[in-house]
């Protein structure tokens, strides 16, 4: 056995910089739960990611974090994996076991500098809302629109932080969306002369197509910003 | 008693080596040797980047701990490692540490063999449980070469491309104290070194990580061309790499400004198509690459541009590779390090299918490859005729000829057996081109001489 300098064992993990006792698994669908963590201080800019895993072991994934700024816990959304090695792990954790967290990076971040009148246009795809949702808790000035791609109605992730007028479904396998179909298609009927800034985060083939679309409608290279969950 | 280390990987490993030797030979008295049957102590610096070069790592190791049934030995690992490779070097290595706990190898070697309850626990950790980089930092390396330098100046990568596991290996960016790395280039220009390469995976998202209390990258940068300035000293400072998305042209009119940082730029493209940039996660497009390089021809009107270029990634069609050729046909590089496309353990993309046929890979490679040959061999029959600085970095493999390179990295060679001048600026008139490298004579009474 090799000799190695740290050691992680019962009580001295919670000593430990980087682990946060998880604080509740919430539910949401049969694929999609939200985990909710001690926060440690840990500050963050809304939009950026964090890498975090079950604590003792080597796996580890990148996830959006979820909650706002201000709030008083960290929380992460995440879509359960099939076969995956961390997604299914991180569903059966619970209250007081511990997570190991790096540090958030990432700059999926809104401007430093916004003008009062700028408006959003926000397009997200199942738990590629995770970053949206943060926004949206972090700040409460934000002129925007929130298009959520999804397939059944159950999947509108946090939906009590929304303002019902602002917040768009794309539902491709139920009704109960504003749109039913696809989040694309929707996009294509869309005027978007006023917009100042497009973000987009989801799954690759909806970002790819909705820049696409974008593009045709005269948005910018450097108005949209993309963030992929792979 | 004596040592032999294996360096895997990248210039950053290399860096780190010349550190490791410090600790082994300065405070705890071992000897360089090339001969593992002769050392007692044998480590190796591994690199995560490609398969191959783990399985190399294990293949040593087994046939080290073949040895051991014979007689005394003592094997490390250290590098870029993988959560879940440490957990299999744990079993097989005798010590297992990161580089940020080089300072306290010679405290692990004499706990070695002894039972402890570290050494019970073979459970990996997070880059945030580790000691900072600042002991490691603080090591005055043994440098390799007597002229020619490398300088860590960050460790750890934030940009999770989706080929890379170095954000899982070397954790998050940390960027070196500006003034440890200005008083390790100022005490390297007093000792002469005409080569000096800074280090880190986005050396422009330098500082960064400190929120305003350490320079920039570009003030950095501009920190060096002054102790350039005020020493006098003749020497080239090189950065390597540099991420497109933290590129600034504060960077570029900063080496404009200052004679003693290289016009010379590596500039990673990766791919010539916006969607496999996407895939990669690269942060960055074609447009915003073209306005870099337009930036750096503007400025920097003589500077080589050198690239990084993956082909077959994971769902590369042909029309993405042909955009990747549009681009090679654009930017003209002077050297493309050109990669066939491999799943790297860890990373995000290795769980993907690799899905394109090895064969097709290979005929992009090449396809790519014989494009940059040609424009290279552009660039360099430009050179004959005129004359150059070149740094004599050795003897070359043709008899009676010695090697070098010009400011913008340029490889050529010349004739002469005058070992003296190795570590030294001649000038040097081309007279003839391959497609990557130079020939001329030495120039023998000062002329016109072409920047890079």
């Amino acid at each position: 056995m090799a000799y190695q300098s740290s050691i992680h064992s019962g009580d001295k993990q919670r000593k430990q910089p980087g682990l946060h006792a998880v604080v509740a698994v919430e539910d949401l669908t049969p694929t999609a739960y939200i985990l909710r963590f001690e926060r440690e201080g840990m500050d963050f800019e809304p939009g950026q990611h964090i890498l975090l895993g079950e604590a003792g072991r080597s796996q580890m994934r990148e996830y959006s974090i979820y909650s706002g700024k201000e709030d008083p816990y960290l929380e992460v959304l995440v879509r359960e994996v099939k076969d995956g090695l961390v997604s299914r792990r991180l569903r059966k954790l619970r209250p007081g076991m511990m997570l190991k967290v790096e540090p958030p990076v990432g700059f999926f971040t809104l401007p430093f500098q916004r003008l009062p009148h700028d408006r959003f246009l926000f397009i997200a795809s199942g738990t590629g809302i995770a970053p949206f949702h943060s926004f949206l808790r972090s700040y409460d000035d934000l002129d925007y629109t929130l298009v959520h791609g999804i397939r059944y109605s159950n999947e509108r992730f946090g939906l009590e932080s929304y303002d019902p007028e602002r917040y768009i479904t794309c539902t491709s396998r139920d009704e109960q969306g504003h749109y039913q179909g696809r989040l694309t298609t929707w996009l294509q009927q869309q005027a978007v002369e006023d917009i100042a800034m497009v973000y987009l985060c989801g799954n690759y083939g909806m970002i790819l197509e909705a820049m696409d679309i974008l593009r045709t409608k005269g948005i910018r290279e450097n108005q949209m910003h993309a963030e992929v969950y792979f | 008693m004596k040592y032999h280390l294996i360096t895997l990987g990248c210039q950053m490993n290399v860096s780190d080596s010349e550190r490791v030797k410090t600790i082994l030979e300065d405070k705890l008295g071992y000897q360089w040797t090339d001969d593992e049957q002769e050392a007692g102590l044998l480590g190796i610096l591994a690199c995560s980047v490609r398969q191959k070069a783990i399985d190399k790592v294990y293949s040593r190791i087994h046939a080290w701990n073949k040895q051991k049934n014979k007689r005394h030995l003592i094997t490390f690992v250290s590098g870029c490692i993988l959560a879940q490779d440490k957990e299999r070097f744990l079993k097989l290595f005798d010590l297992v540490f990161s580089m940020r706990e080089l300072p306290q190898l010679p405290e692990m070697l004499s706990q070695y063999g002894i039972a402890n309850p570290a050494g019970l626990q073979a459970i990996g950790y997070g880059a945030s449980e580790m000691p900072g980089m600042g002991p490691f930092w603080n090591i005055t390396p043994h440098y390799e070469s007597r002229f020619e330098a490398y300088i860590p100046i960050q460790n750890g990568c934030d940009k999770f491309c989706t080929f890379c596991a170095v954000p899982y290996t070397r954790g998050r960016e940390v960027s070196r104290p500006s003034e440890e790395i200005l008083a390790e280039v100022q005490s390297l220009v007093e000792q002469g070194y005409r080569s000096i390469t800074l280090l880190g995976q986005n050396v422009n998202s330098y500082g960064l990580d400190k929120k305003g209390a350490e320079l920039r990258f570009p003030e950095l940068l501009q920190a060096i061309g002054e102790i350039g300035r005020q020493s006098g000293q003749d020497f080239w400072t090189y950065f390597t790499s540099p991420h497109p998305r933290d590129m600034g042209d504060d960077v570029i009119d900063v080496i404009a400004a200052y004679p003693v940082l290289a016009k010379q730029l590596h500039l990673p493209i990766q791919s010539g198509d916006d969607e496999v940039l996407v895939r990669m996660n690269r942060k960055h497009n074609t447009e915003r690459y073209r306005q870099i390089v337009s930036k750096i021809r503007s400025t920097l009107p003589n500077a080589t541009l050198f690239t990084d270029i993956i082909v077959g990634f994971t769902g590369e069609t042909d029309a993405q590779f042909a955009n990747t050729m549009k681009a090679m046909e654009e930017f003209r590089y002077h050297m493309a390090y050109i990669a066939m496309y491999s799943p790297r353990p860890g990373a995000a993309s290795s769980r993907w299918a690799d899905d394109i046929p090895h064969d097709v890979k290979k005929e992009r490679y090449h396809v790519l490859s014989s494009r940059l040959a040609e424009i290279s061999h552009d660039h360099l029959q430009e050179m004959i005729g005129k004359t150059y600085k070149v740094l004599v970095r050795g003897k070359d493999r043709k008899a009676g000829y010695l090697s070098g390179m010009t400011e913008g990295r340029i490889v050529l060679r010349f004739p002469s057996e005058d070992e003296q001048l190795i570590g030294q600026f001649v000038v040097v008139t081309i007279d003839n081109a391959a497609d990557f490298s130079a020939e001329g004579k030495l120039a023998e009474t000062p002329q016109v001489i072409e920047h890079v």
